[in-house]
């Protein structure tokens, strides 16, 4: 018996009943069903499956404490890091909704890199997913603007000059570059017009877009159906009543699985909001306490860790443009996963040699630029940089033509 | 076939309760997480300074002359009555609507006939009771936008509402209470702490 | 083989922690301040008071705020750091009237609400202890060099004992590490009982969890 059938908990709403009312004018029961007491979900997810419903928490979370941040915060130049202080300190309970904002920012990043990490290893990118893939990928670029422009808001030394920094890279561009760079602030410096605007998009535009996003993200893969690690297709056997003999019903086992999950990682978040809100200094940076000064340059900058990867990437290379551009295809490599990835065999437990040394060697390169990043200039270092870009890289280069004649092992009919 | 049943049965009664127990103690932390984002509506500790007590200093005030300071955004006023002026209070109780001040708004110790600590001054927040307008302060016997039997007090323009020198409304008019008074004690005797109630730390 | 890999990451992950905040360049000494010590925090208060406060501002905290949380009353904090110039309800601000700074020392003295978060308590601490005069007399600072600051707690130290200005200086610089984050304390009780809670929880999903999934045959 794959699951215990005499417990229904899918519905149909009992004879005059307000849930009856409603749903036979809104699509409530049905779409709970497809979605939830009916999707079929394989029944072999690991720890690396949790990372999906803990985004969806981290970005709930982010909404609730962001718009509460948003009550009292002032986005002007003039007031922006007093207000912030006036919430630490003057509001009540403000410090803990600060902390959560902030930490969920890192939490947020940390999940989602994890859950990038699954489809790495599980082929979740492949056919039929490839929109699933895009559409997250999609976020992922949302969410890095979304934090970027968030991390102005405190108006601290770091916030001022990460954004001069980084925008000063779209001047790098050529031709359009300068008047970019201009469009971008509204000022000829990062000045409270800049401030203002990133305000508006931070609290409204980017999170709109993310919303619809997820909406998308989920609708695309219910569509198609979860993969597994085992990476085979639950679909290929079904049971007299059409349901996948390796599915069981999402709710109650992966409502249950999830909150369980839901619940550890609010520890480790507590964990770190109530002990280390600073995160050694990585989630809020100790120069943000100061605040902006366009006369005076902290004495290393640095972006908050998250971003820290691409920035030893851009750094690495010695021309400012073609840094850029290395930054940006960095990213957007991965867009082309499914079509770089060639084998026919999803989940790294029946690909080849070459798949696992070559994805080692991503996540590897991607952690050691990362603490790169973190890192000042040096020759050593920046040399250190080049070679773990040129590692980052090959893994897409190379794998379009190690993935297709790979030696694969078996890969079972059933999930194991 | 019934063993089976039976072991699901159990099997679902003690989902049940699991379920259940687990439910409460999720609700209660629900309820755990709400209370910081509730409570940070309540006032800051900037709200609360803008809404300090404030001190008025009676030295210099004449008879019959009114003081208007600001607390909490709202006007303040300092009457100091003159003797003639309390003796005439009780008189017209009977056309009063809260005489005695049960439905009204005043501290516990300024509920009395003059409506104060110390009945040559009153203190009261100068707000209509009925829809926010400042009203005038008409001491004068028979004042001319008021009436002939005018006995002094306060006048509402908006809606015509009437306060005599306690504060305390006319029958038949709008407002439906007699002016609030503020908490408020005396630091000296010529030093007035309006918004704190004696004895008593912090604000009101 | 992926937990190897994870594990391998996390490692890496470790030792991050050392130099984020890009550290200063010399040894700092530990200041050993606790900021549950209300005795220590009034003590440094005071010594805020008239060392400090002539010249700098911690314009982010208020007088009533001090009181609550180092155990003074209303009445207490006015009197002992403003002499009673100041409402309960203001900020604590410097006593030195505009301009005078600049005239006199060319420099602006910086607020300092928030000097123990962008550099730390044991860099005030060393910072406080670390005057020297060089060969001409003039002094200076092993943690600032240059700096404009004068030794403001040269006299006290020459008055009293190696432990007592010792004890002075972990005073100041636990008042001003409470100063840059008055609700630390609050946050750190509050800490344990939250994670405390959520361990229950997870107990209970954790045997909901695996009370449905009896149903599932691997």
């Amino acid at each position: 018996m794959a699951h215990n059938t005499s417990e229904e908990h899918s519905s149909e709403p009992k004879e005059g009943s307000l849930l009856g009312w409603i749903d036979r004018r809104y699509p409530l029961i049905s779409t709970w069903n497809a979605h939830v007491a009916e999707y079929y979900a394989p029944k072999n997810f690991n720890f690396f499956y949790f990372f999906g419903s803990l985004a969806l928490i981290v970005l709930v979370s982010q909404i609730v404490t962001g718009l509460w941040l948003t009550m009292s915060y002032k986005p002007s130049a003039a007031e922006a890091f007093n207000s912030v202080e006036y919430i630490m300190r003057d509001v009540q309970w403000g410090w803990l909704i600060r902390y959560l904002h902030s930490t969920g920012a890192s939490a947020f990043f940390l999940v989602v890199y994890l859950h990038m990490t699954r489809a790495l290893l599980y082929g979740s990118y492949k056919e039929p997913r490839e929109l699933v893939w895009l559409i997250g990928m999609m976020m992922f670029v949302v969410l890095m603007a979304e934090a970027f422009m968030g991390y102005l808001l405190p108006w601290g030394q770091m916030s001022y000059w990460g954004a001069q920094v980084i925008i000063s890279l779209f001047g790098a561009i050529p031709v359009i570059g300068p008047d970019l760079a201009l469009w971008v602030r509204g000022d000829f410096i990062i000045s409270d017009v800049t401030l203002n605007r990133f305000f508006a998009l931070h609290v409204i535009a980017l999170p709109l877009v993310l919303i619809i996003l997820v909406f998308m993200h989920i609708v695309a893969l219910h569509k198609v159906g979860s993969n597994n690690p085992d990476g085979i297709e639950i679909k290929k056997y079904k049971n007299e009543k059409g349901i996948p003999l390796d599915g069981i019903p999402f709710h109650p086992y992966y409502t249950v699985k999830d909150s369980m999950g839901a619940v550890f990682f609010m520890i480790l978040f507590a964990l770190v909001v109530f002990y280390f809100p600073e995160g050694g200094g990585y989630f809020i940076e100790a120069p943000n306490f100061e605040p902006a000064n366009p006369l005076k340059t902290p004495d290393h900058i640095a972006p908050v860790w998250y971003f820290t990867p691409f920035y030893a990437i851009l750094r690495a290379v010695p021309d400012k443009f073609l840094g850029v551009v290395a930054m940006g295809a960095a990213i957007a490599v991965l867009f082309a996963m499914p079509w770089l990835d060639r084998c026919k065999v999803r989940s790294i437990r029946y690909r080849g040699l070459s798949y696992k040394l070559l994805l080692t060697m991503l996540i590897v390169s991607f952690v050691i630029l990362g603490w790169l990043g973190t890192q000042p200039s040096t020759p050593l270092l920046t040399k250190l940089a080049q070679i773990f870009t040129a590692l980052y890289f090959a893994f897409f280069l190379v794998l379009p033509f190690t993935s297709v004649n790979e030696k694969t092992k078996p890969v079972p009919e059933r999930v194991t | 076939m019934s063993e089976k049943h039976k072991t699901i049965g159990v099997d679902l009664k003690r989902r049940k309760i699991l379920t259940g127990v687990t439910g409460v103690v999720g609700a209660v932390g629900a309820t755990f997480v709400a209370v910081p984002f509730v409570s940070s509506w309540q006032p800051s500790e900037k709200a609360k300074a803008a809404g300090a007590p404030v001190d008025i200093d009676i030295s210099k005030m004449q008879p019959g002359q009114m003081m208007t300071v600001a607390w909490r955004g709202k006007p303040v006023w300092v009457v100091r009555r003159t003797p003639d002026m309390l003796a005439k209070l009780p008189a017209s109780d009977a056309q009063l609507r809260d005489p005695d001040s049960q439905e009204s708004l005043q501290p516990d110790y300024c509920q009395n006939p003059s409506r104060a600590v110390n009945e040559e001054y009153f203190v009261v927040v100068g707000i209509c009771t009925h829809l926010g307008c400042a009203p005038l302060y008409r001491p004068a016997i028979g004042s001319p936008d008021v009436g002939a039997d005018w006995q002094g007090g306060f006048f509402c323009p908006c809606h015509g509402s009437r306060f005599d020198l306690a504060g305390r409304i006319f029958q038949s008019l709008p407002a439906p209470t007699n002016l609030e008074v503020p908490p408020h004690y005396y630091k000296t005797a010529t030093l007035i702490r309006v918004g704190e109630d004696p004895q008593k730390e912090g604000v009101a | 083989m992926k937990k190897l890999v994870l594990l391998f990451s996390l490692l890496l992950v470790a030792p991050l922690s050392v130099n984020a905040a890009g550290g200063p360049s010399i040894e700092l000494e530990e200041a050993g301040n606790n900021l549950r010590d209300k005795d220590s925090l009034q003590r440094g208060a005071v010594l805020f008071t008239n060392y400090c406060m002539a010249c700098h501002s911690v314009k982010y905290i208020r007088y009533n705020r001090i009181a609550r949380d180092v155990g003074w009353t209303d009445e207490e904090v006015v009197e002992k750091m403003s002499f009673g110039q100041n409402s309960v309800y203001d900020y604590v601000l410097t006593r030195m009237p505009e301009g005078v700074a600049m005239d006199v020392m060319g420099v602006l003295p910086p607020d300092i609400s928030l000097t123990s978060r962008v550099k730390g308590a044991d860099y005030i601490y060393t910072f406080l202890r670390g005057y020297y005069q060089d060969e001409e007399g003039k002094w200076d600072n092993r943690a600032l060099v240059g700096t404009s600051m004068p030794n403001v707690l040269e006299d006290f130290q020459r008055h009293a004992t190696e432990e007592d200005y010792a004890e002075a200086v972990r005073d100041i610089t636990n008042f001003l590490e409470y100063v840059g984050e008055p609700s630390k304390v609050e946050r750190l009780d509050l800490g344990w009982k939250v994670i405390l809670f959520l361990l229950v929880l997870l107990l209970l999903t954790y045997l909901l969890k695996r009370e449905y999934w009896k149903d599932i045959k691997h």
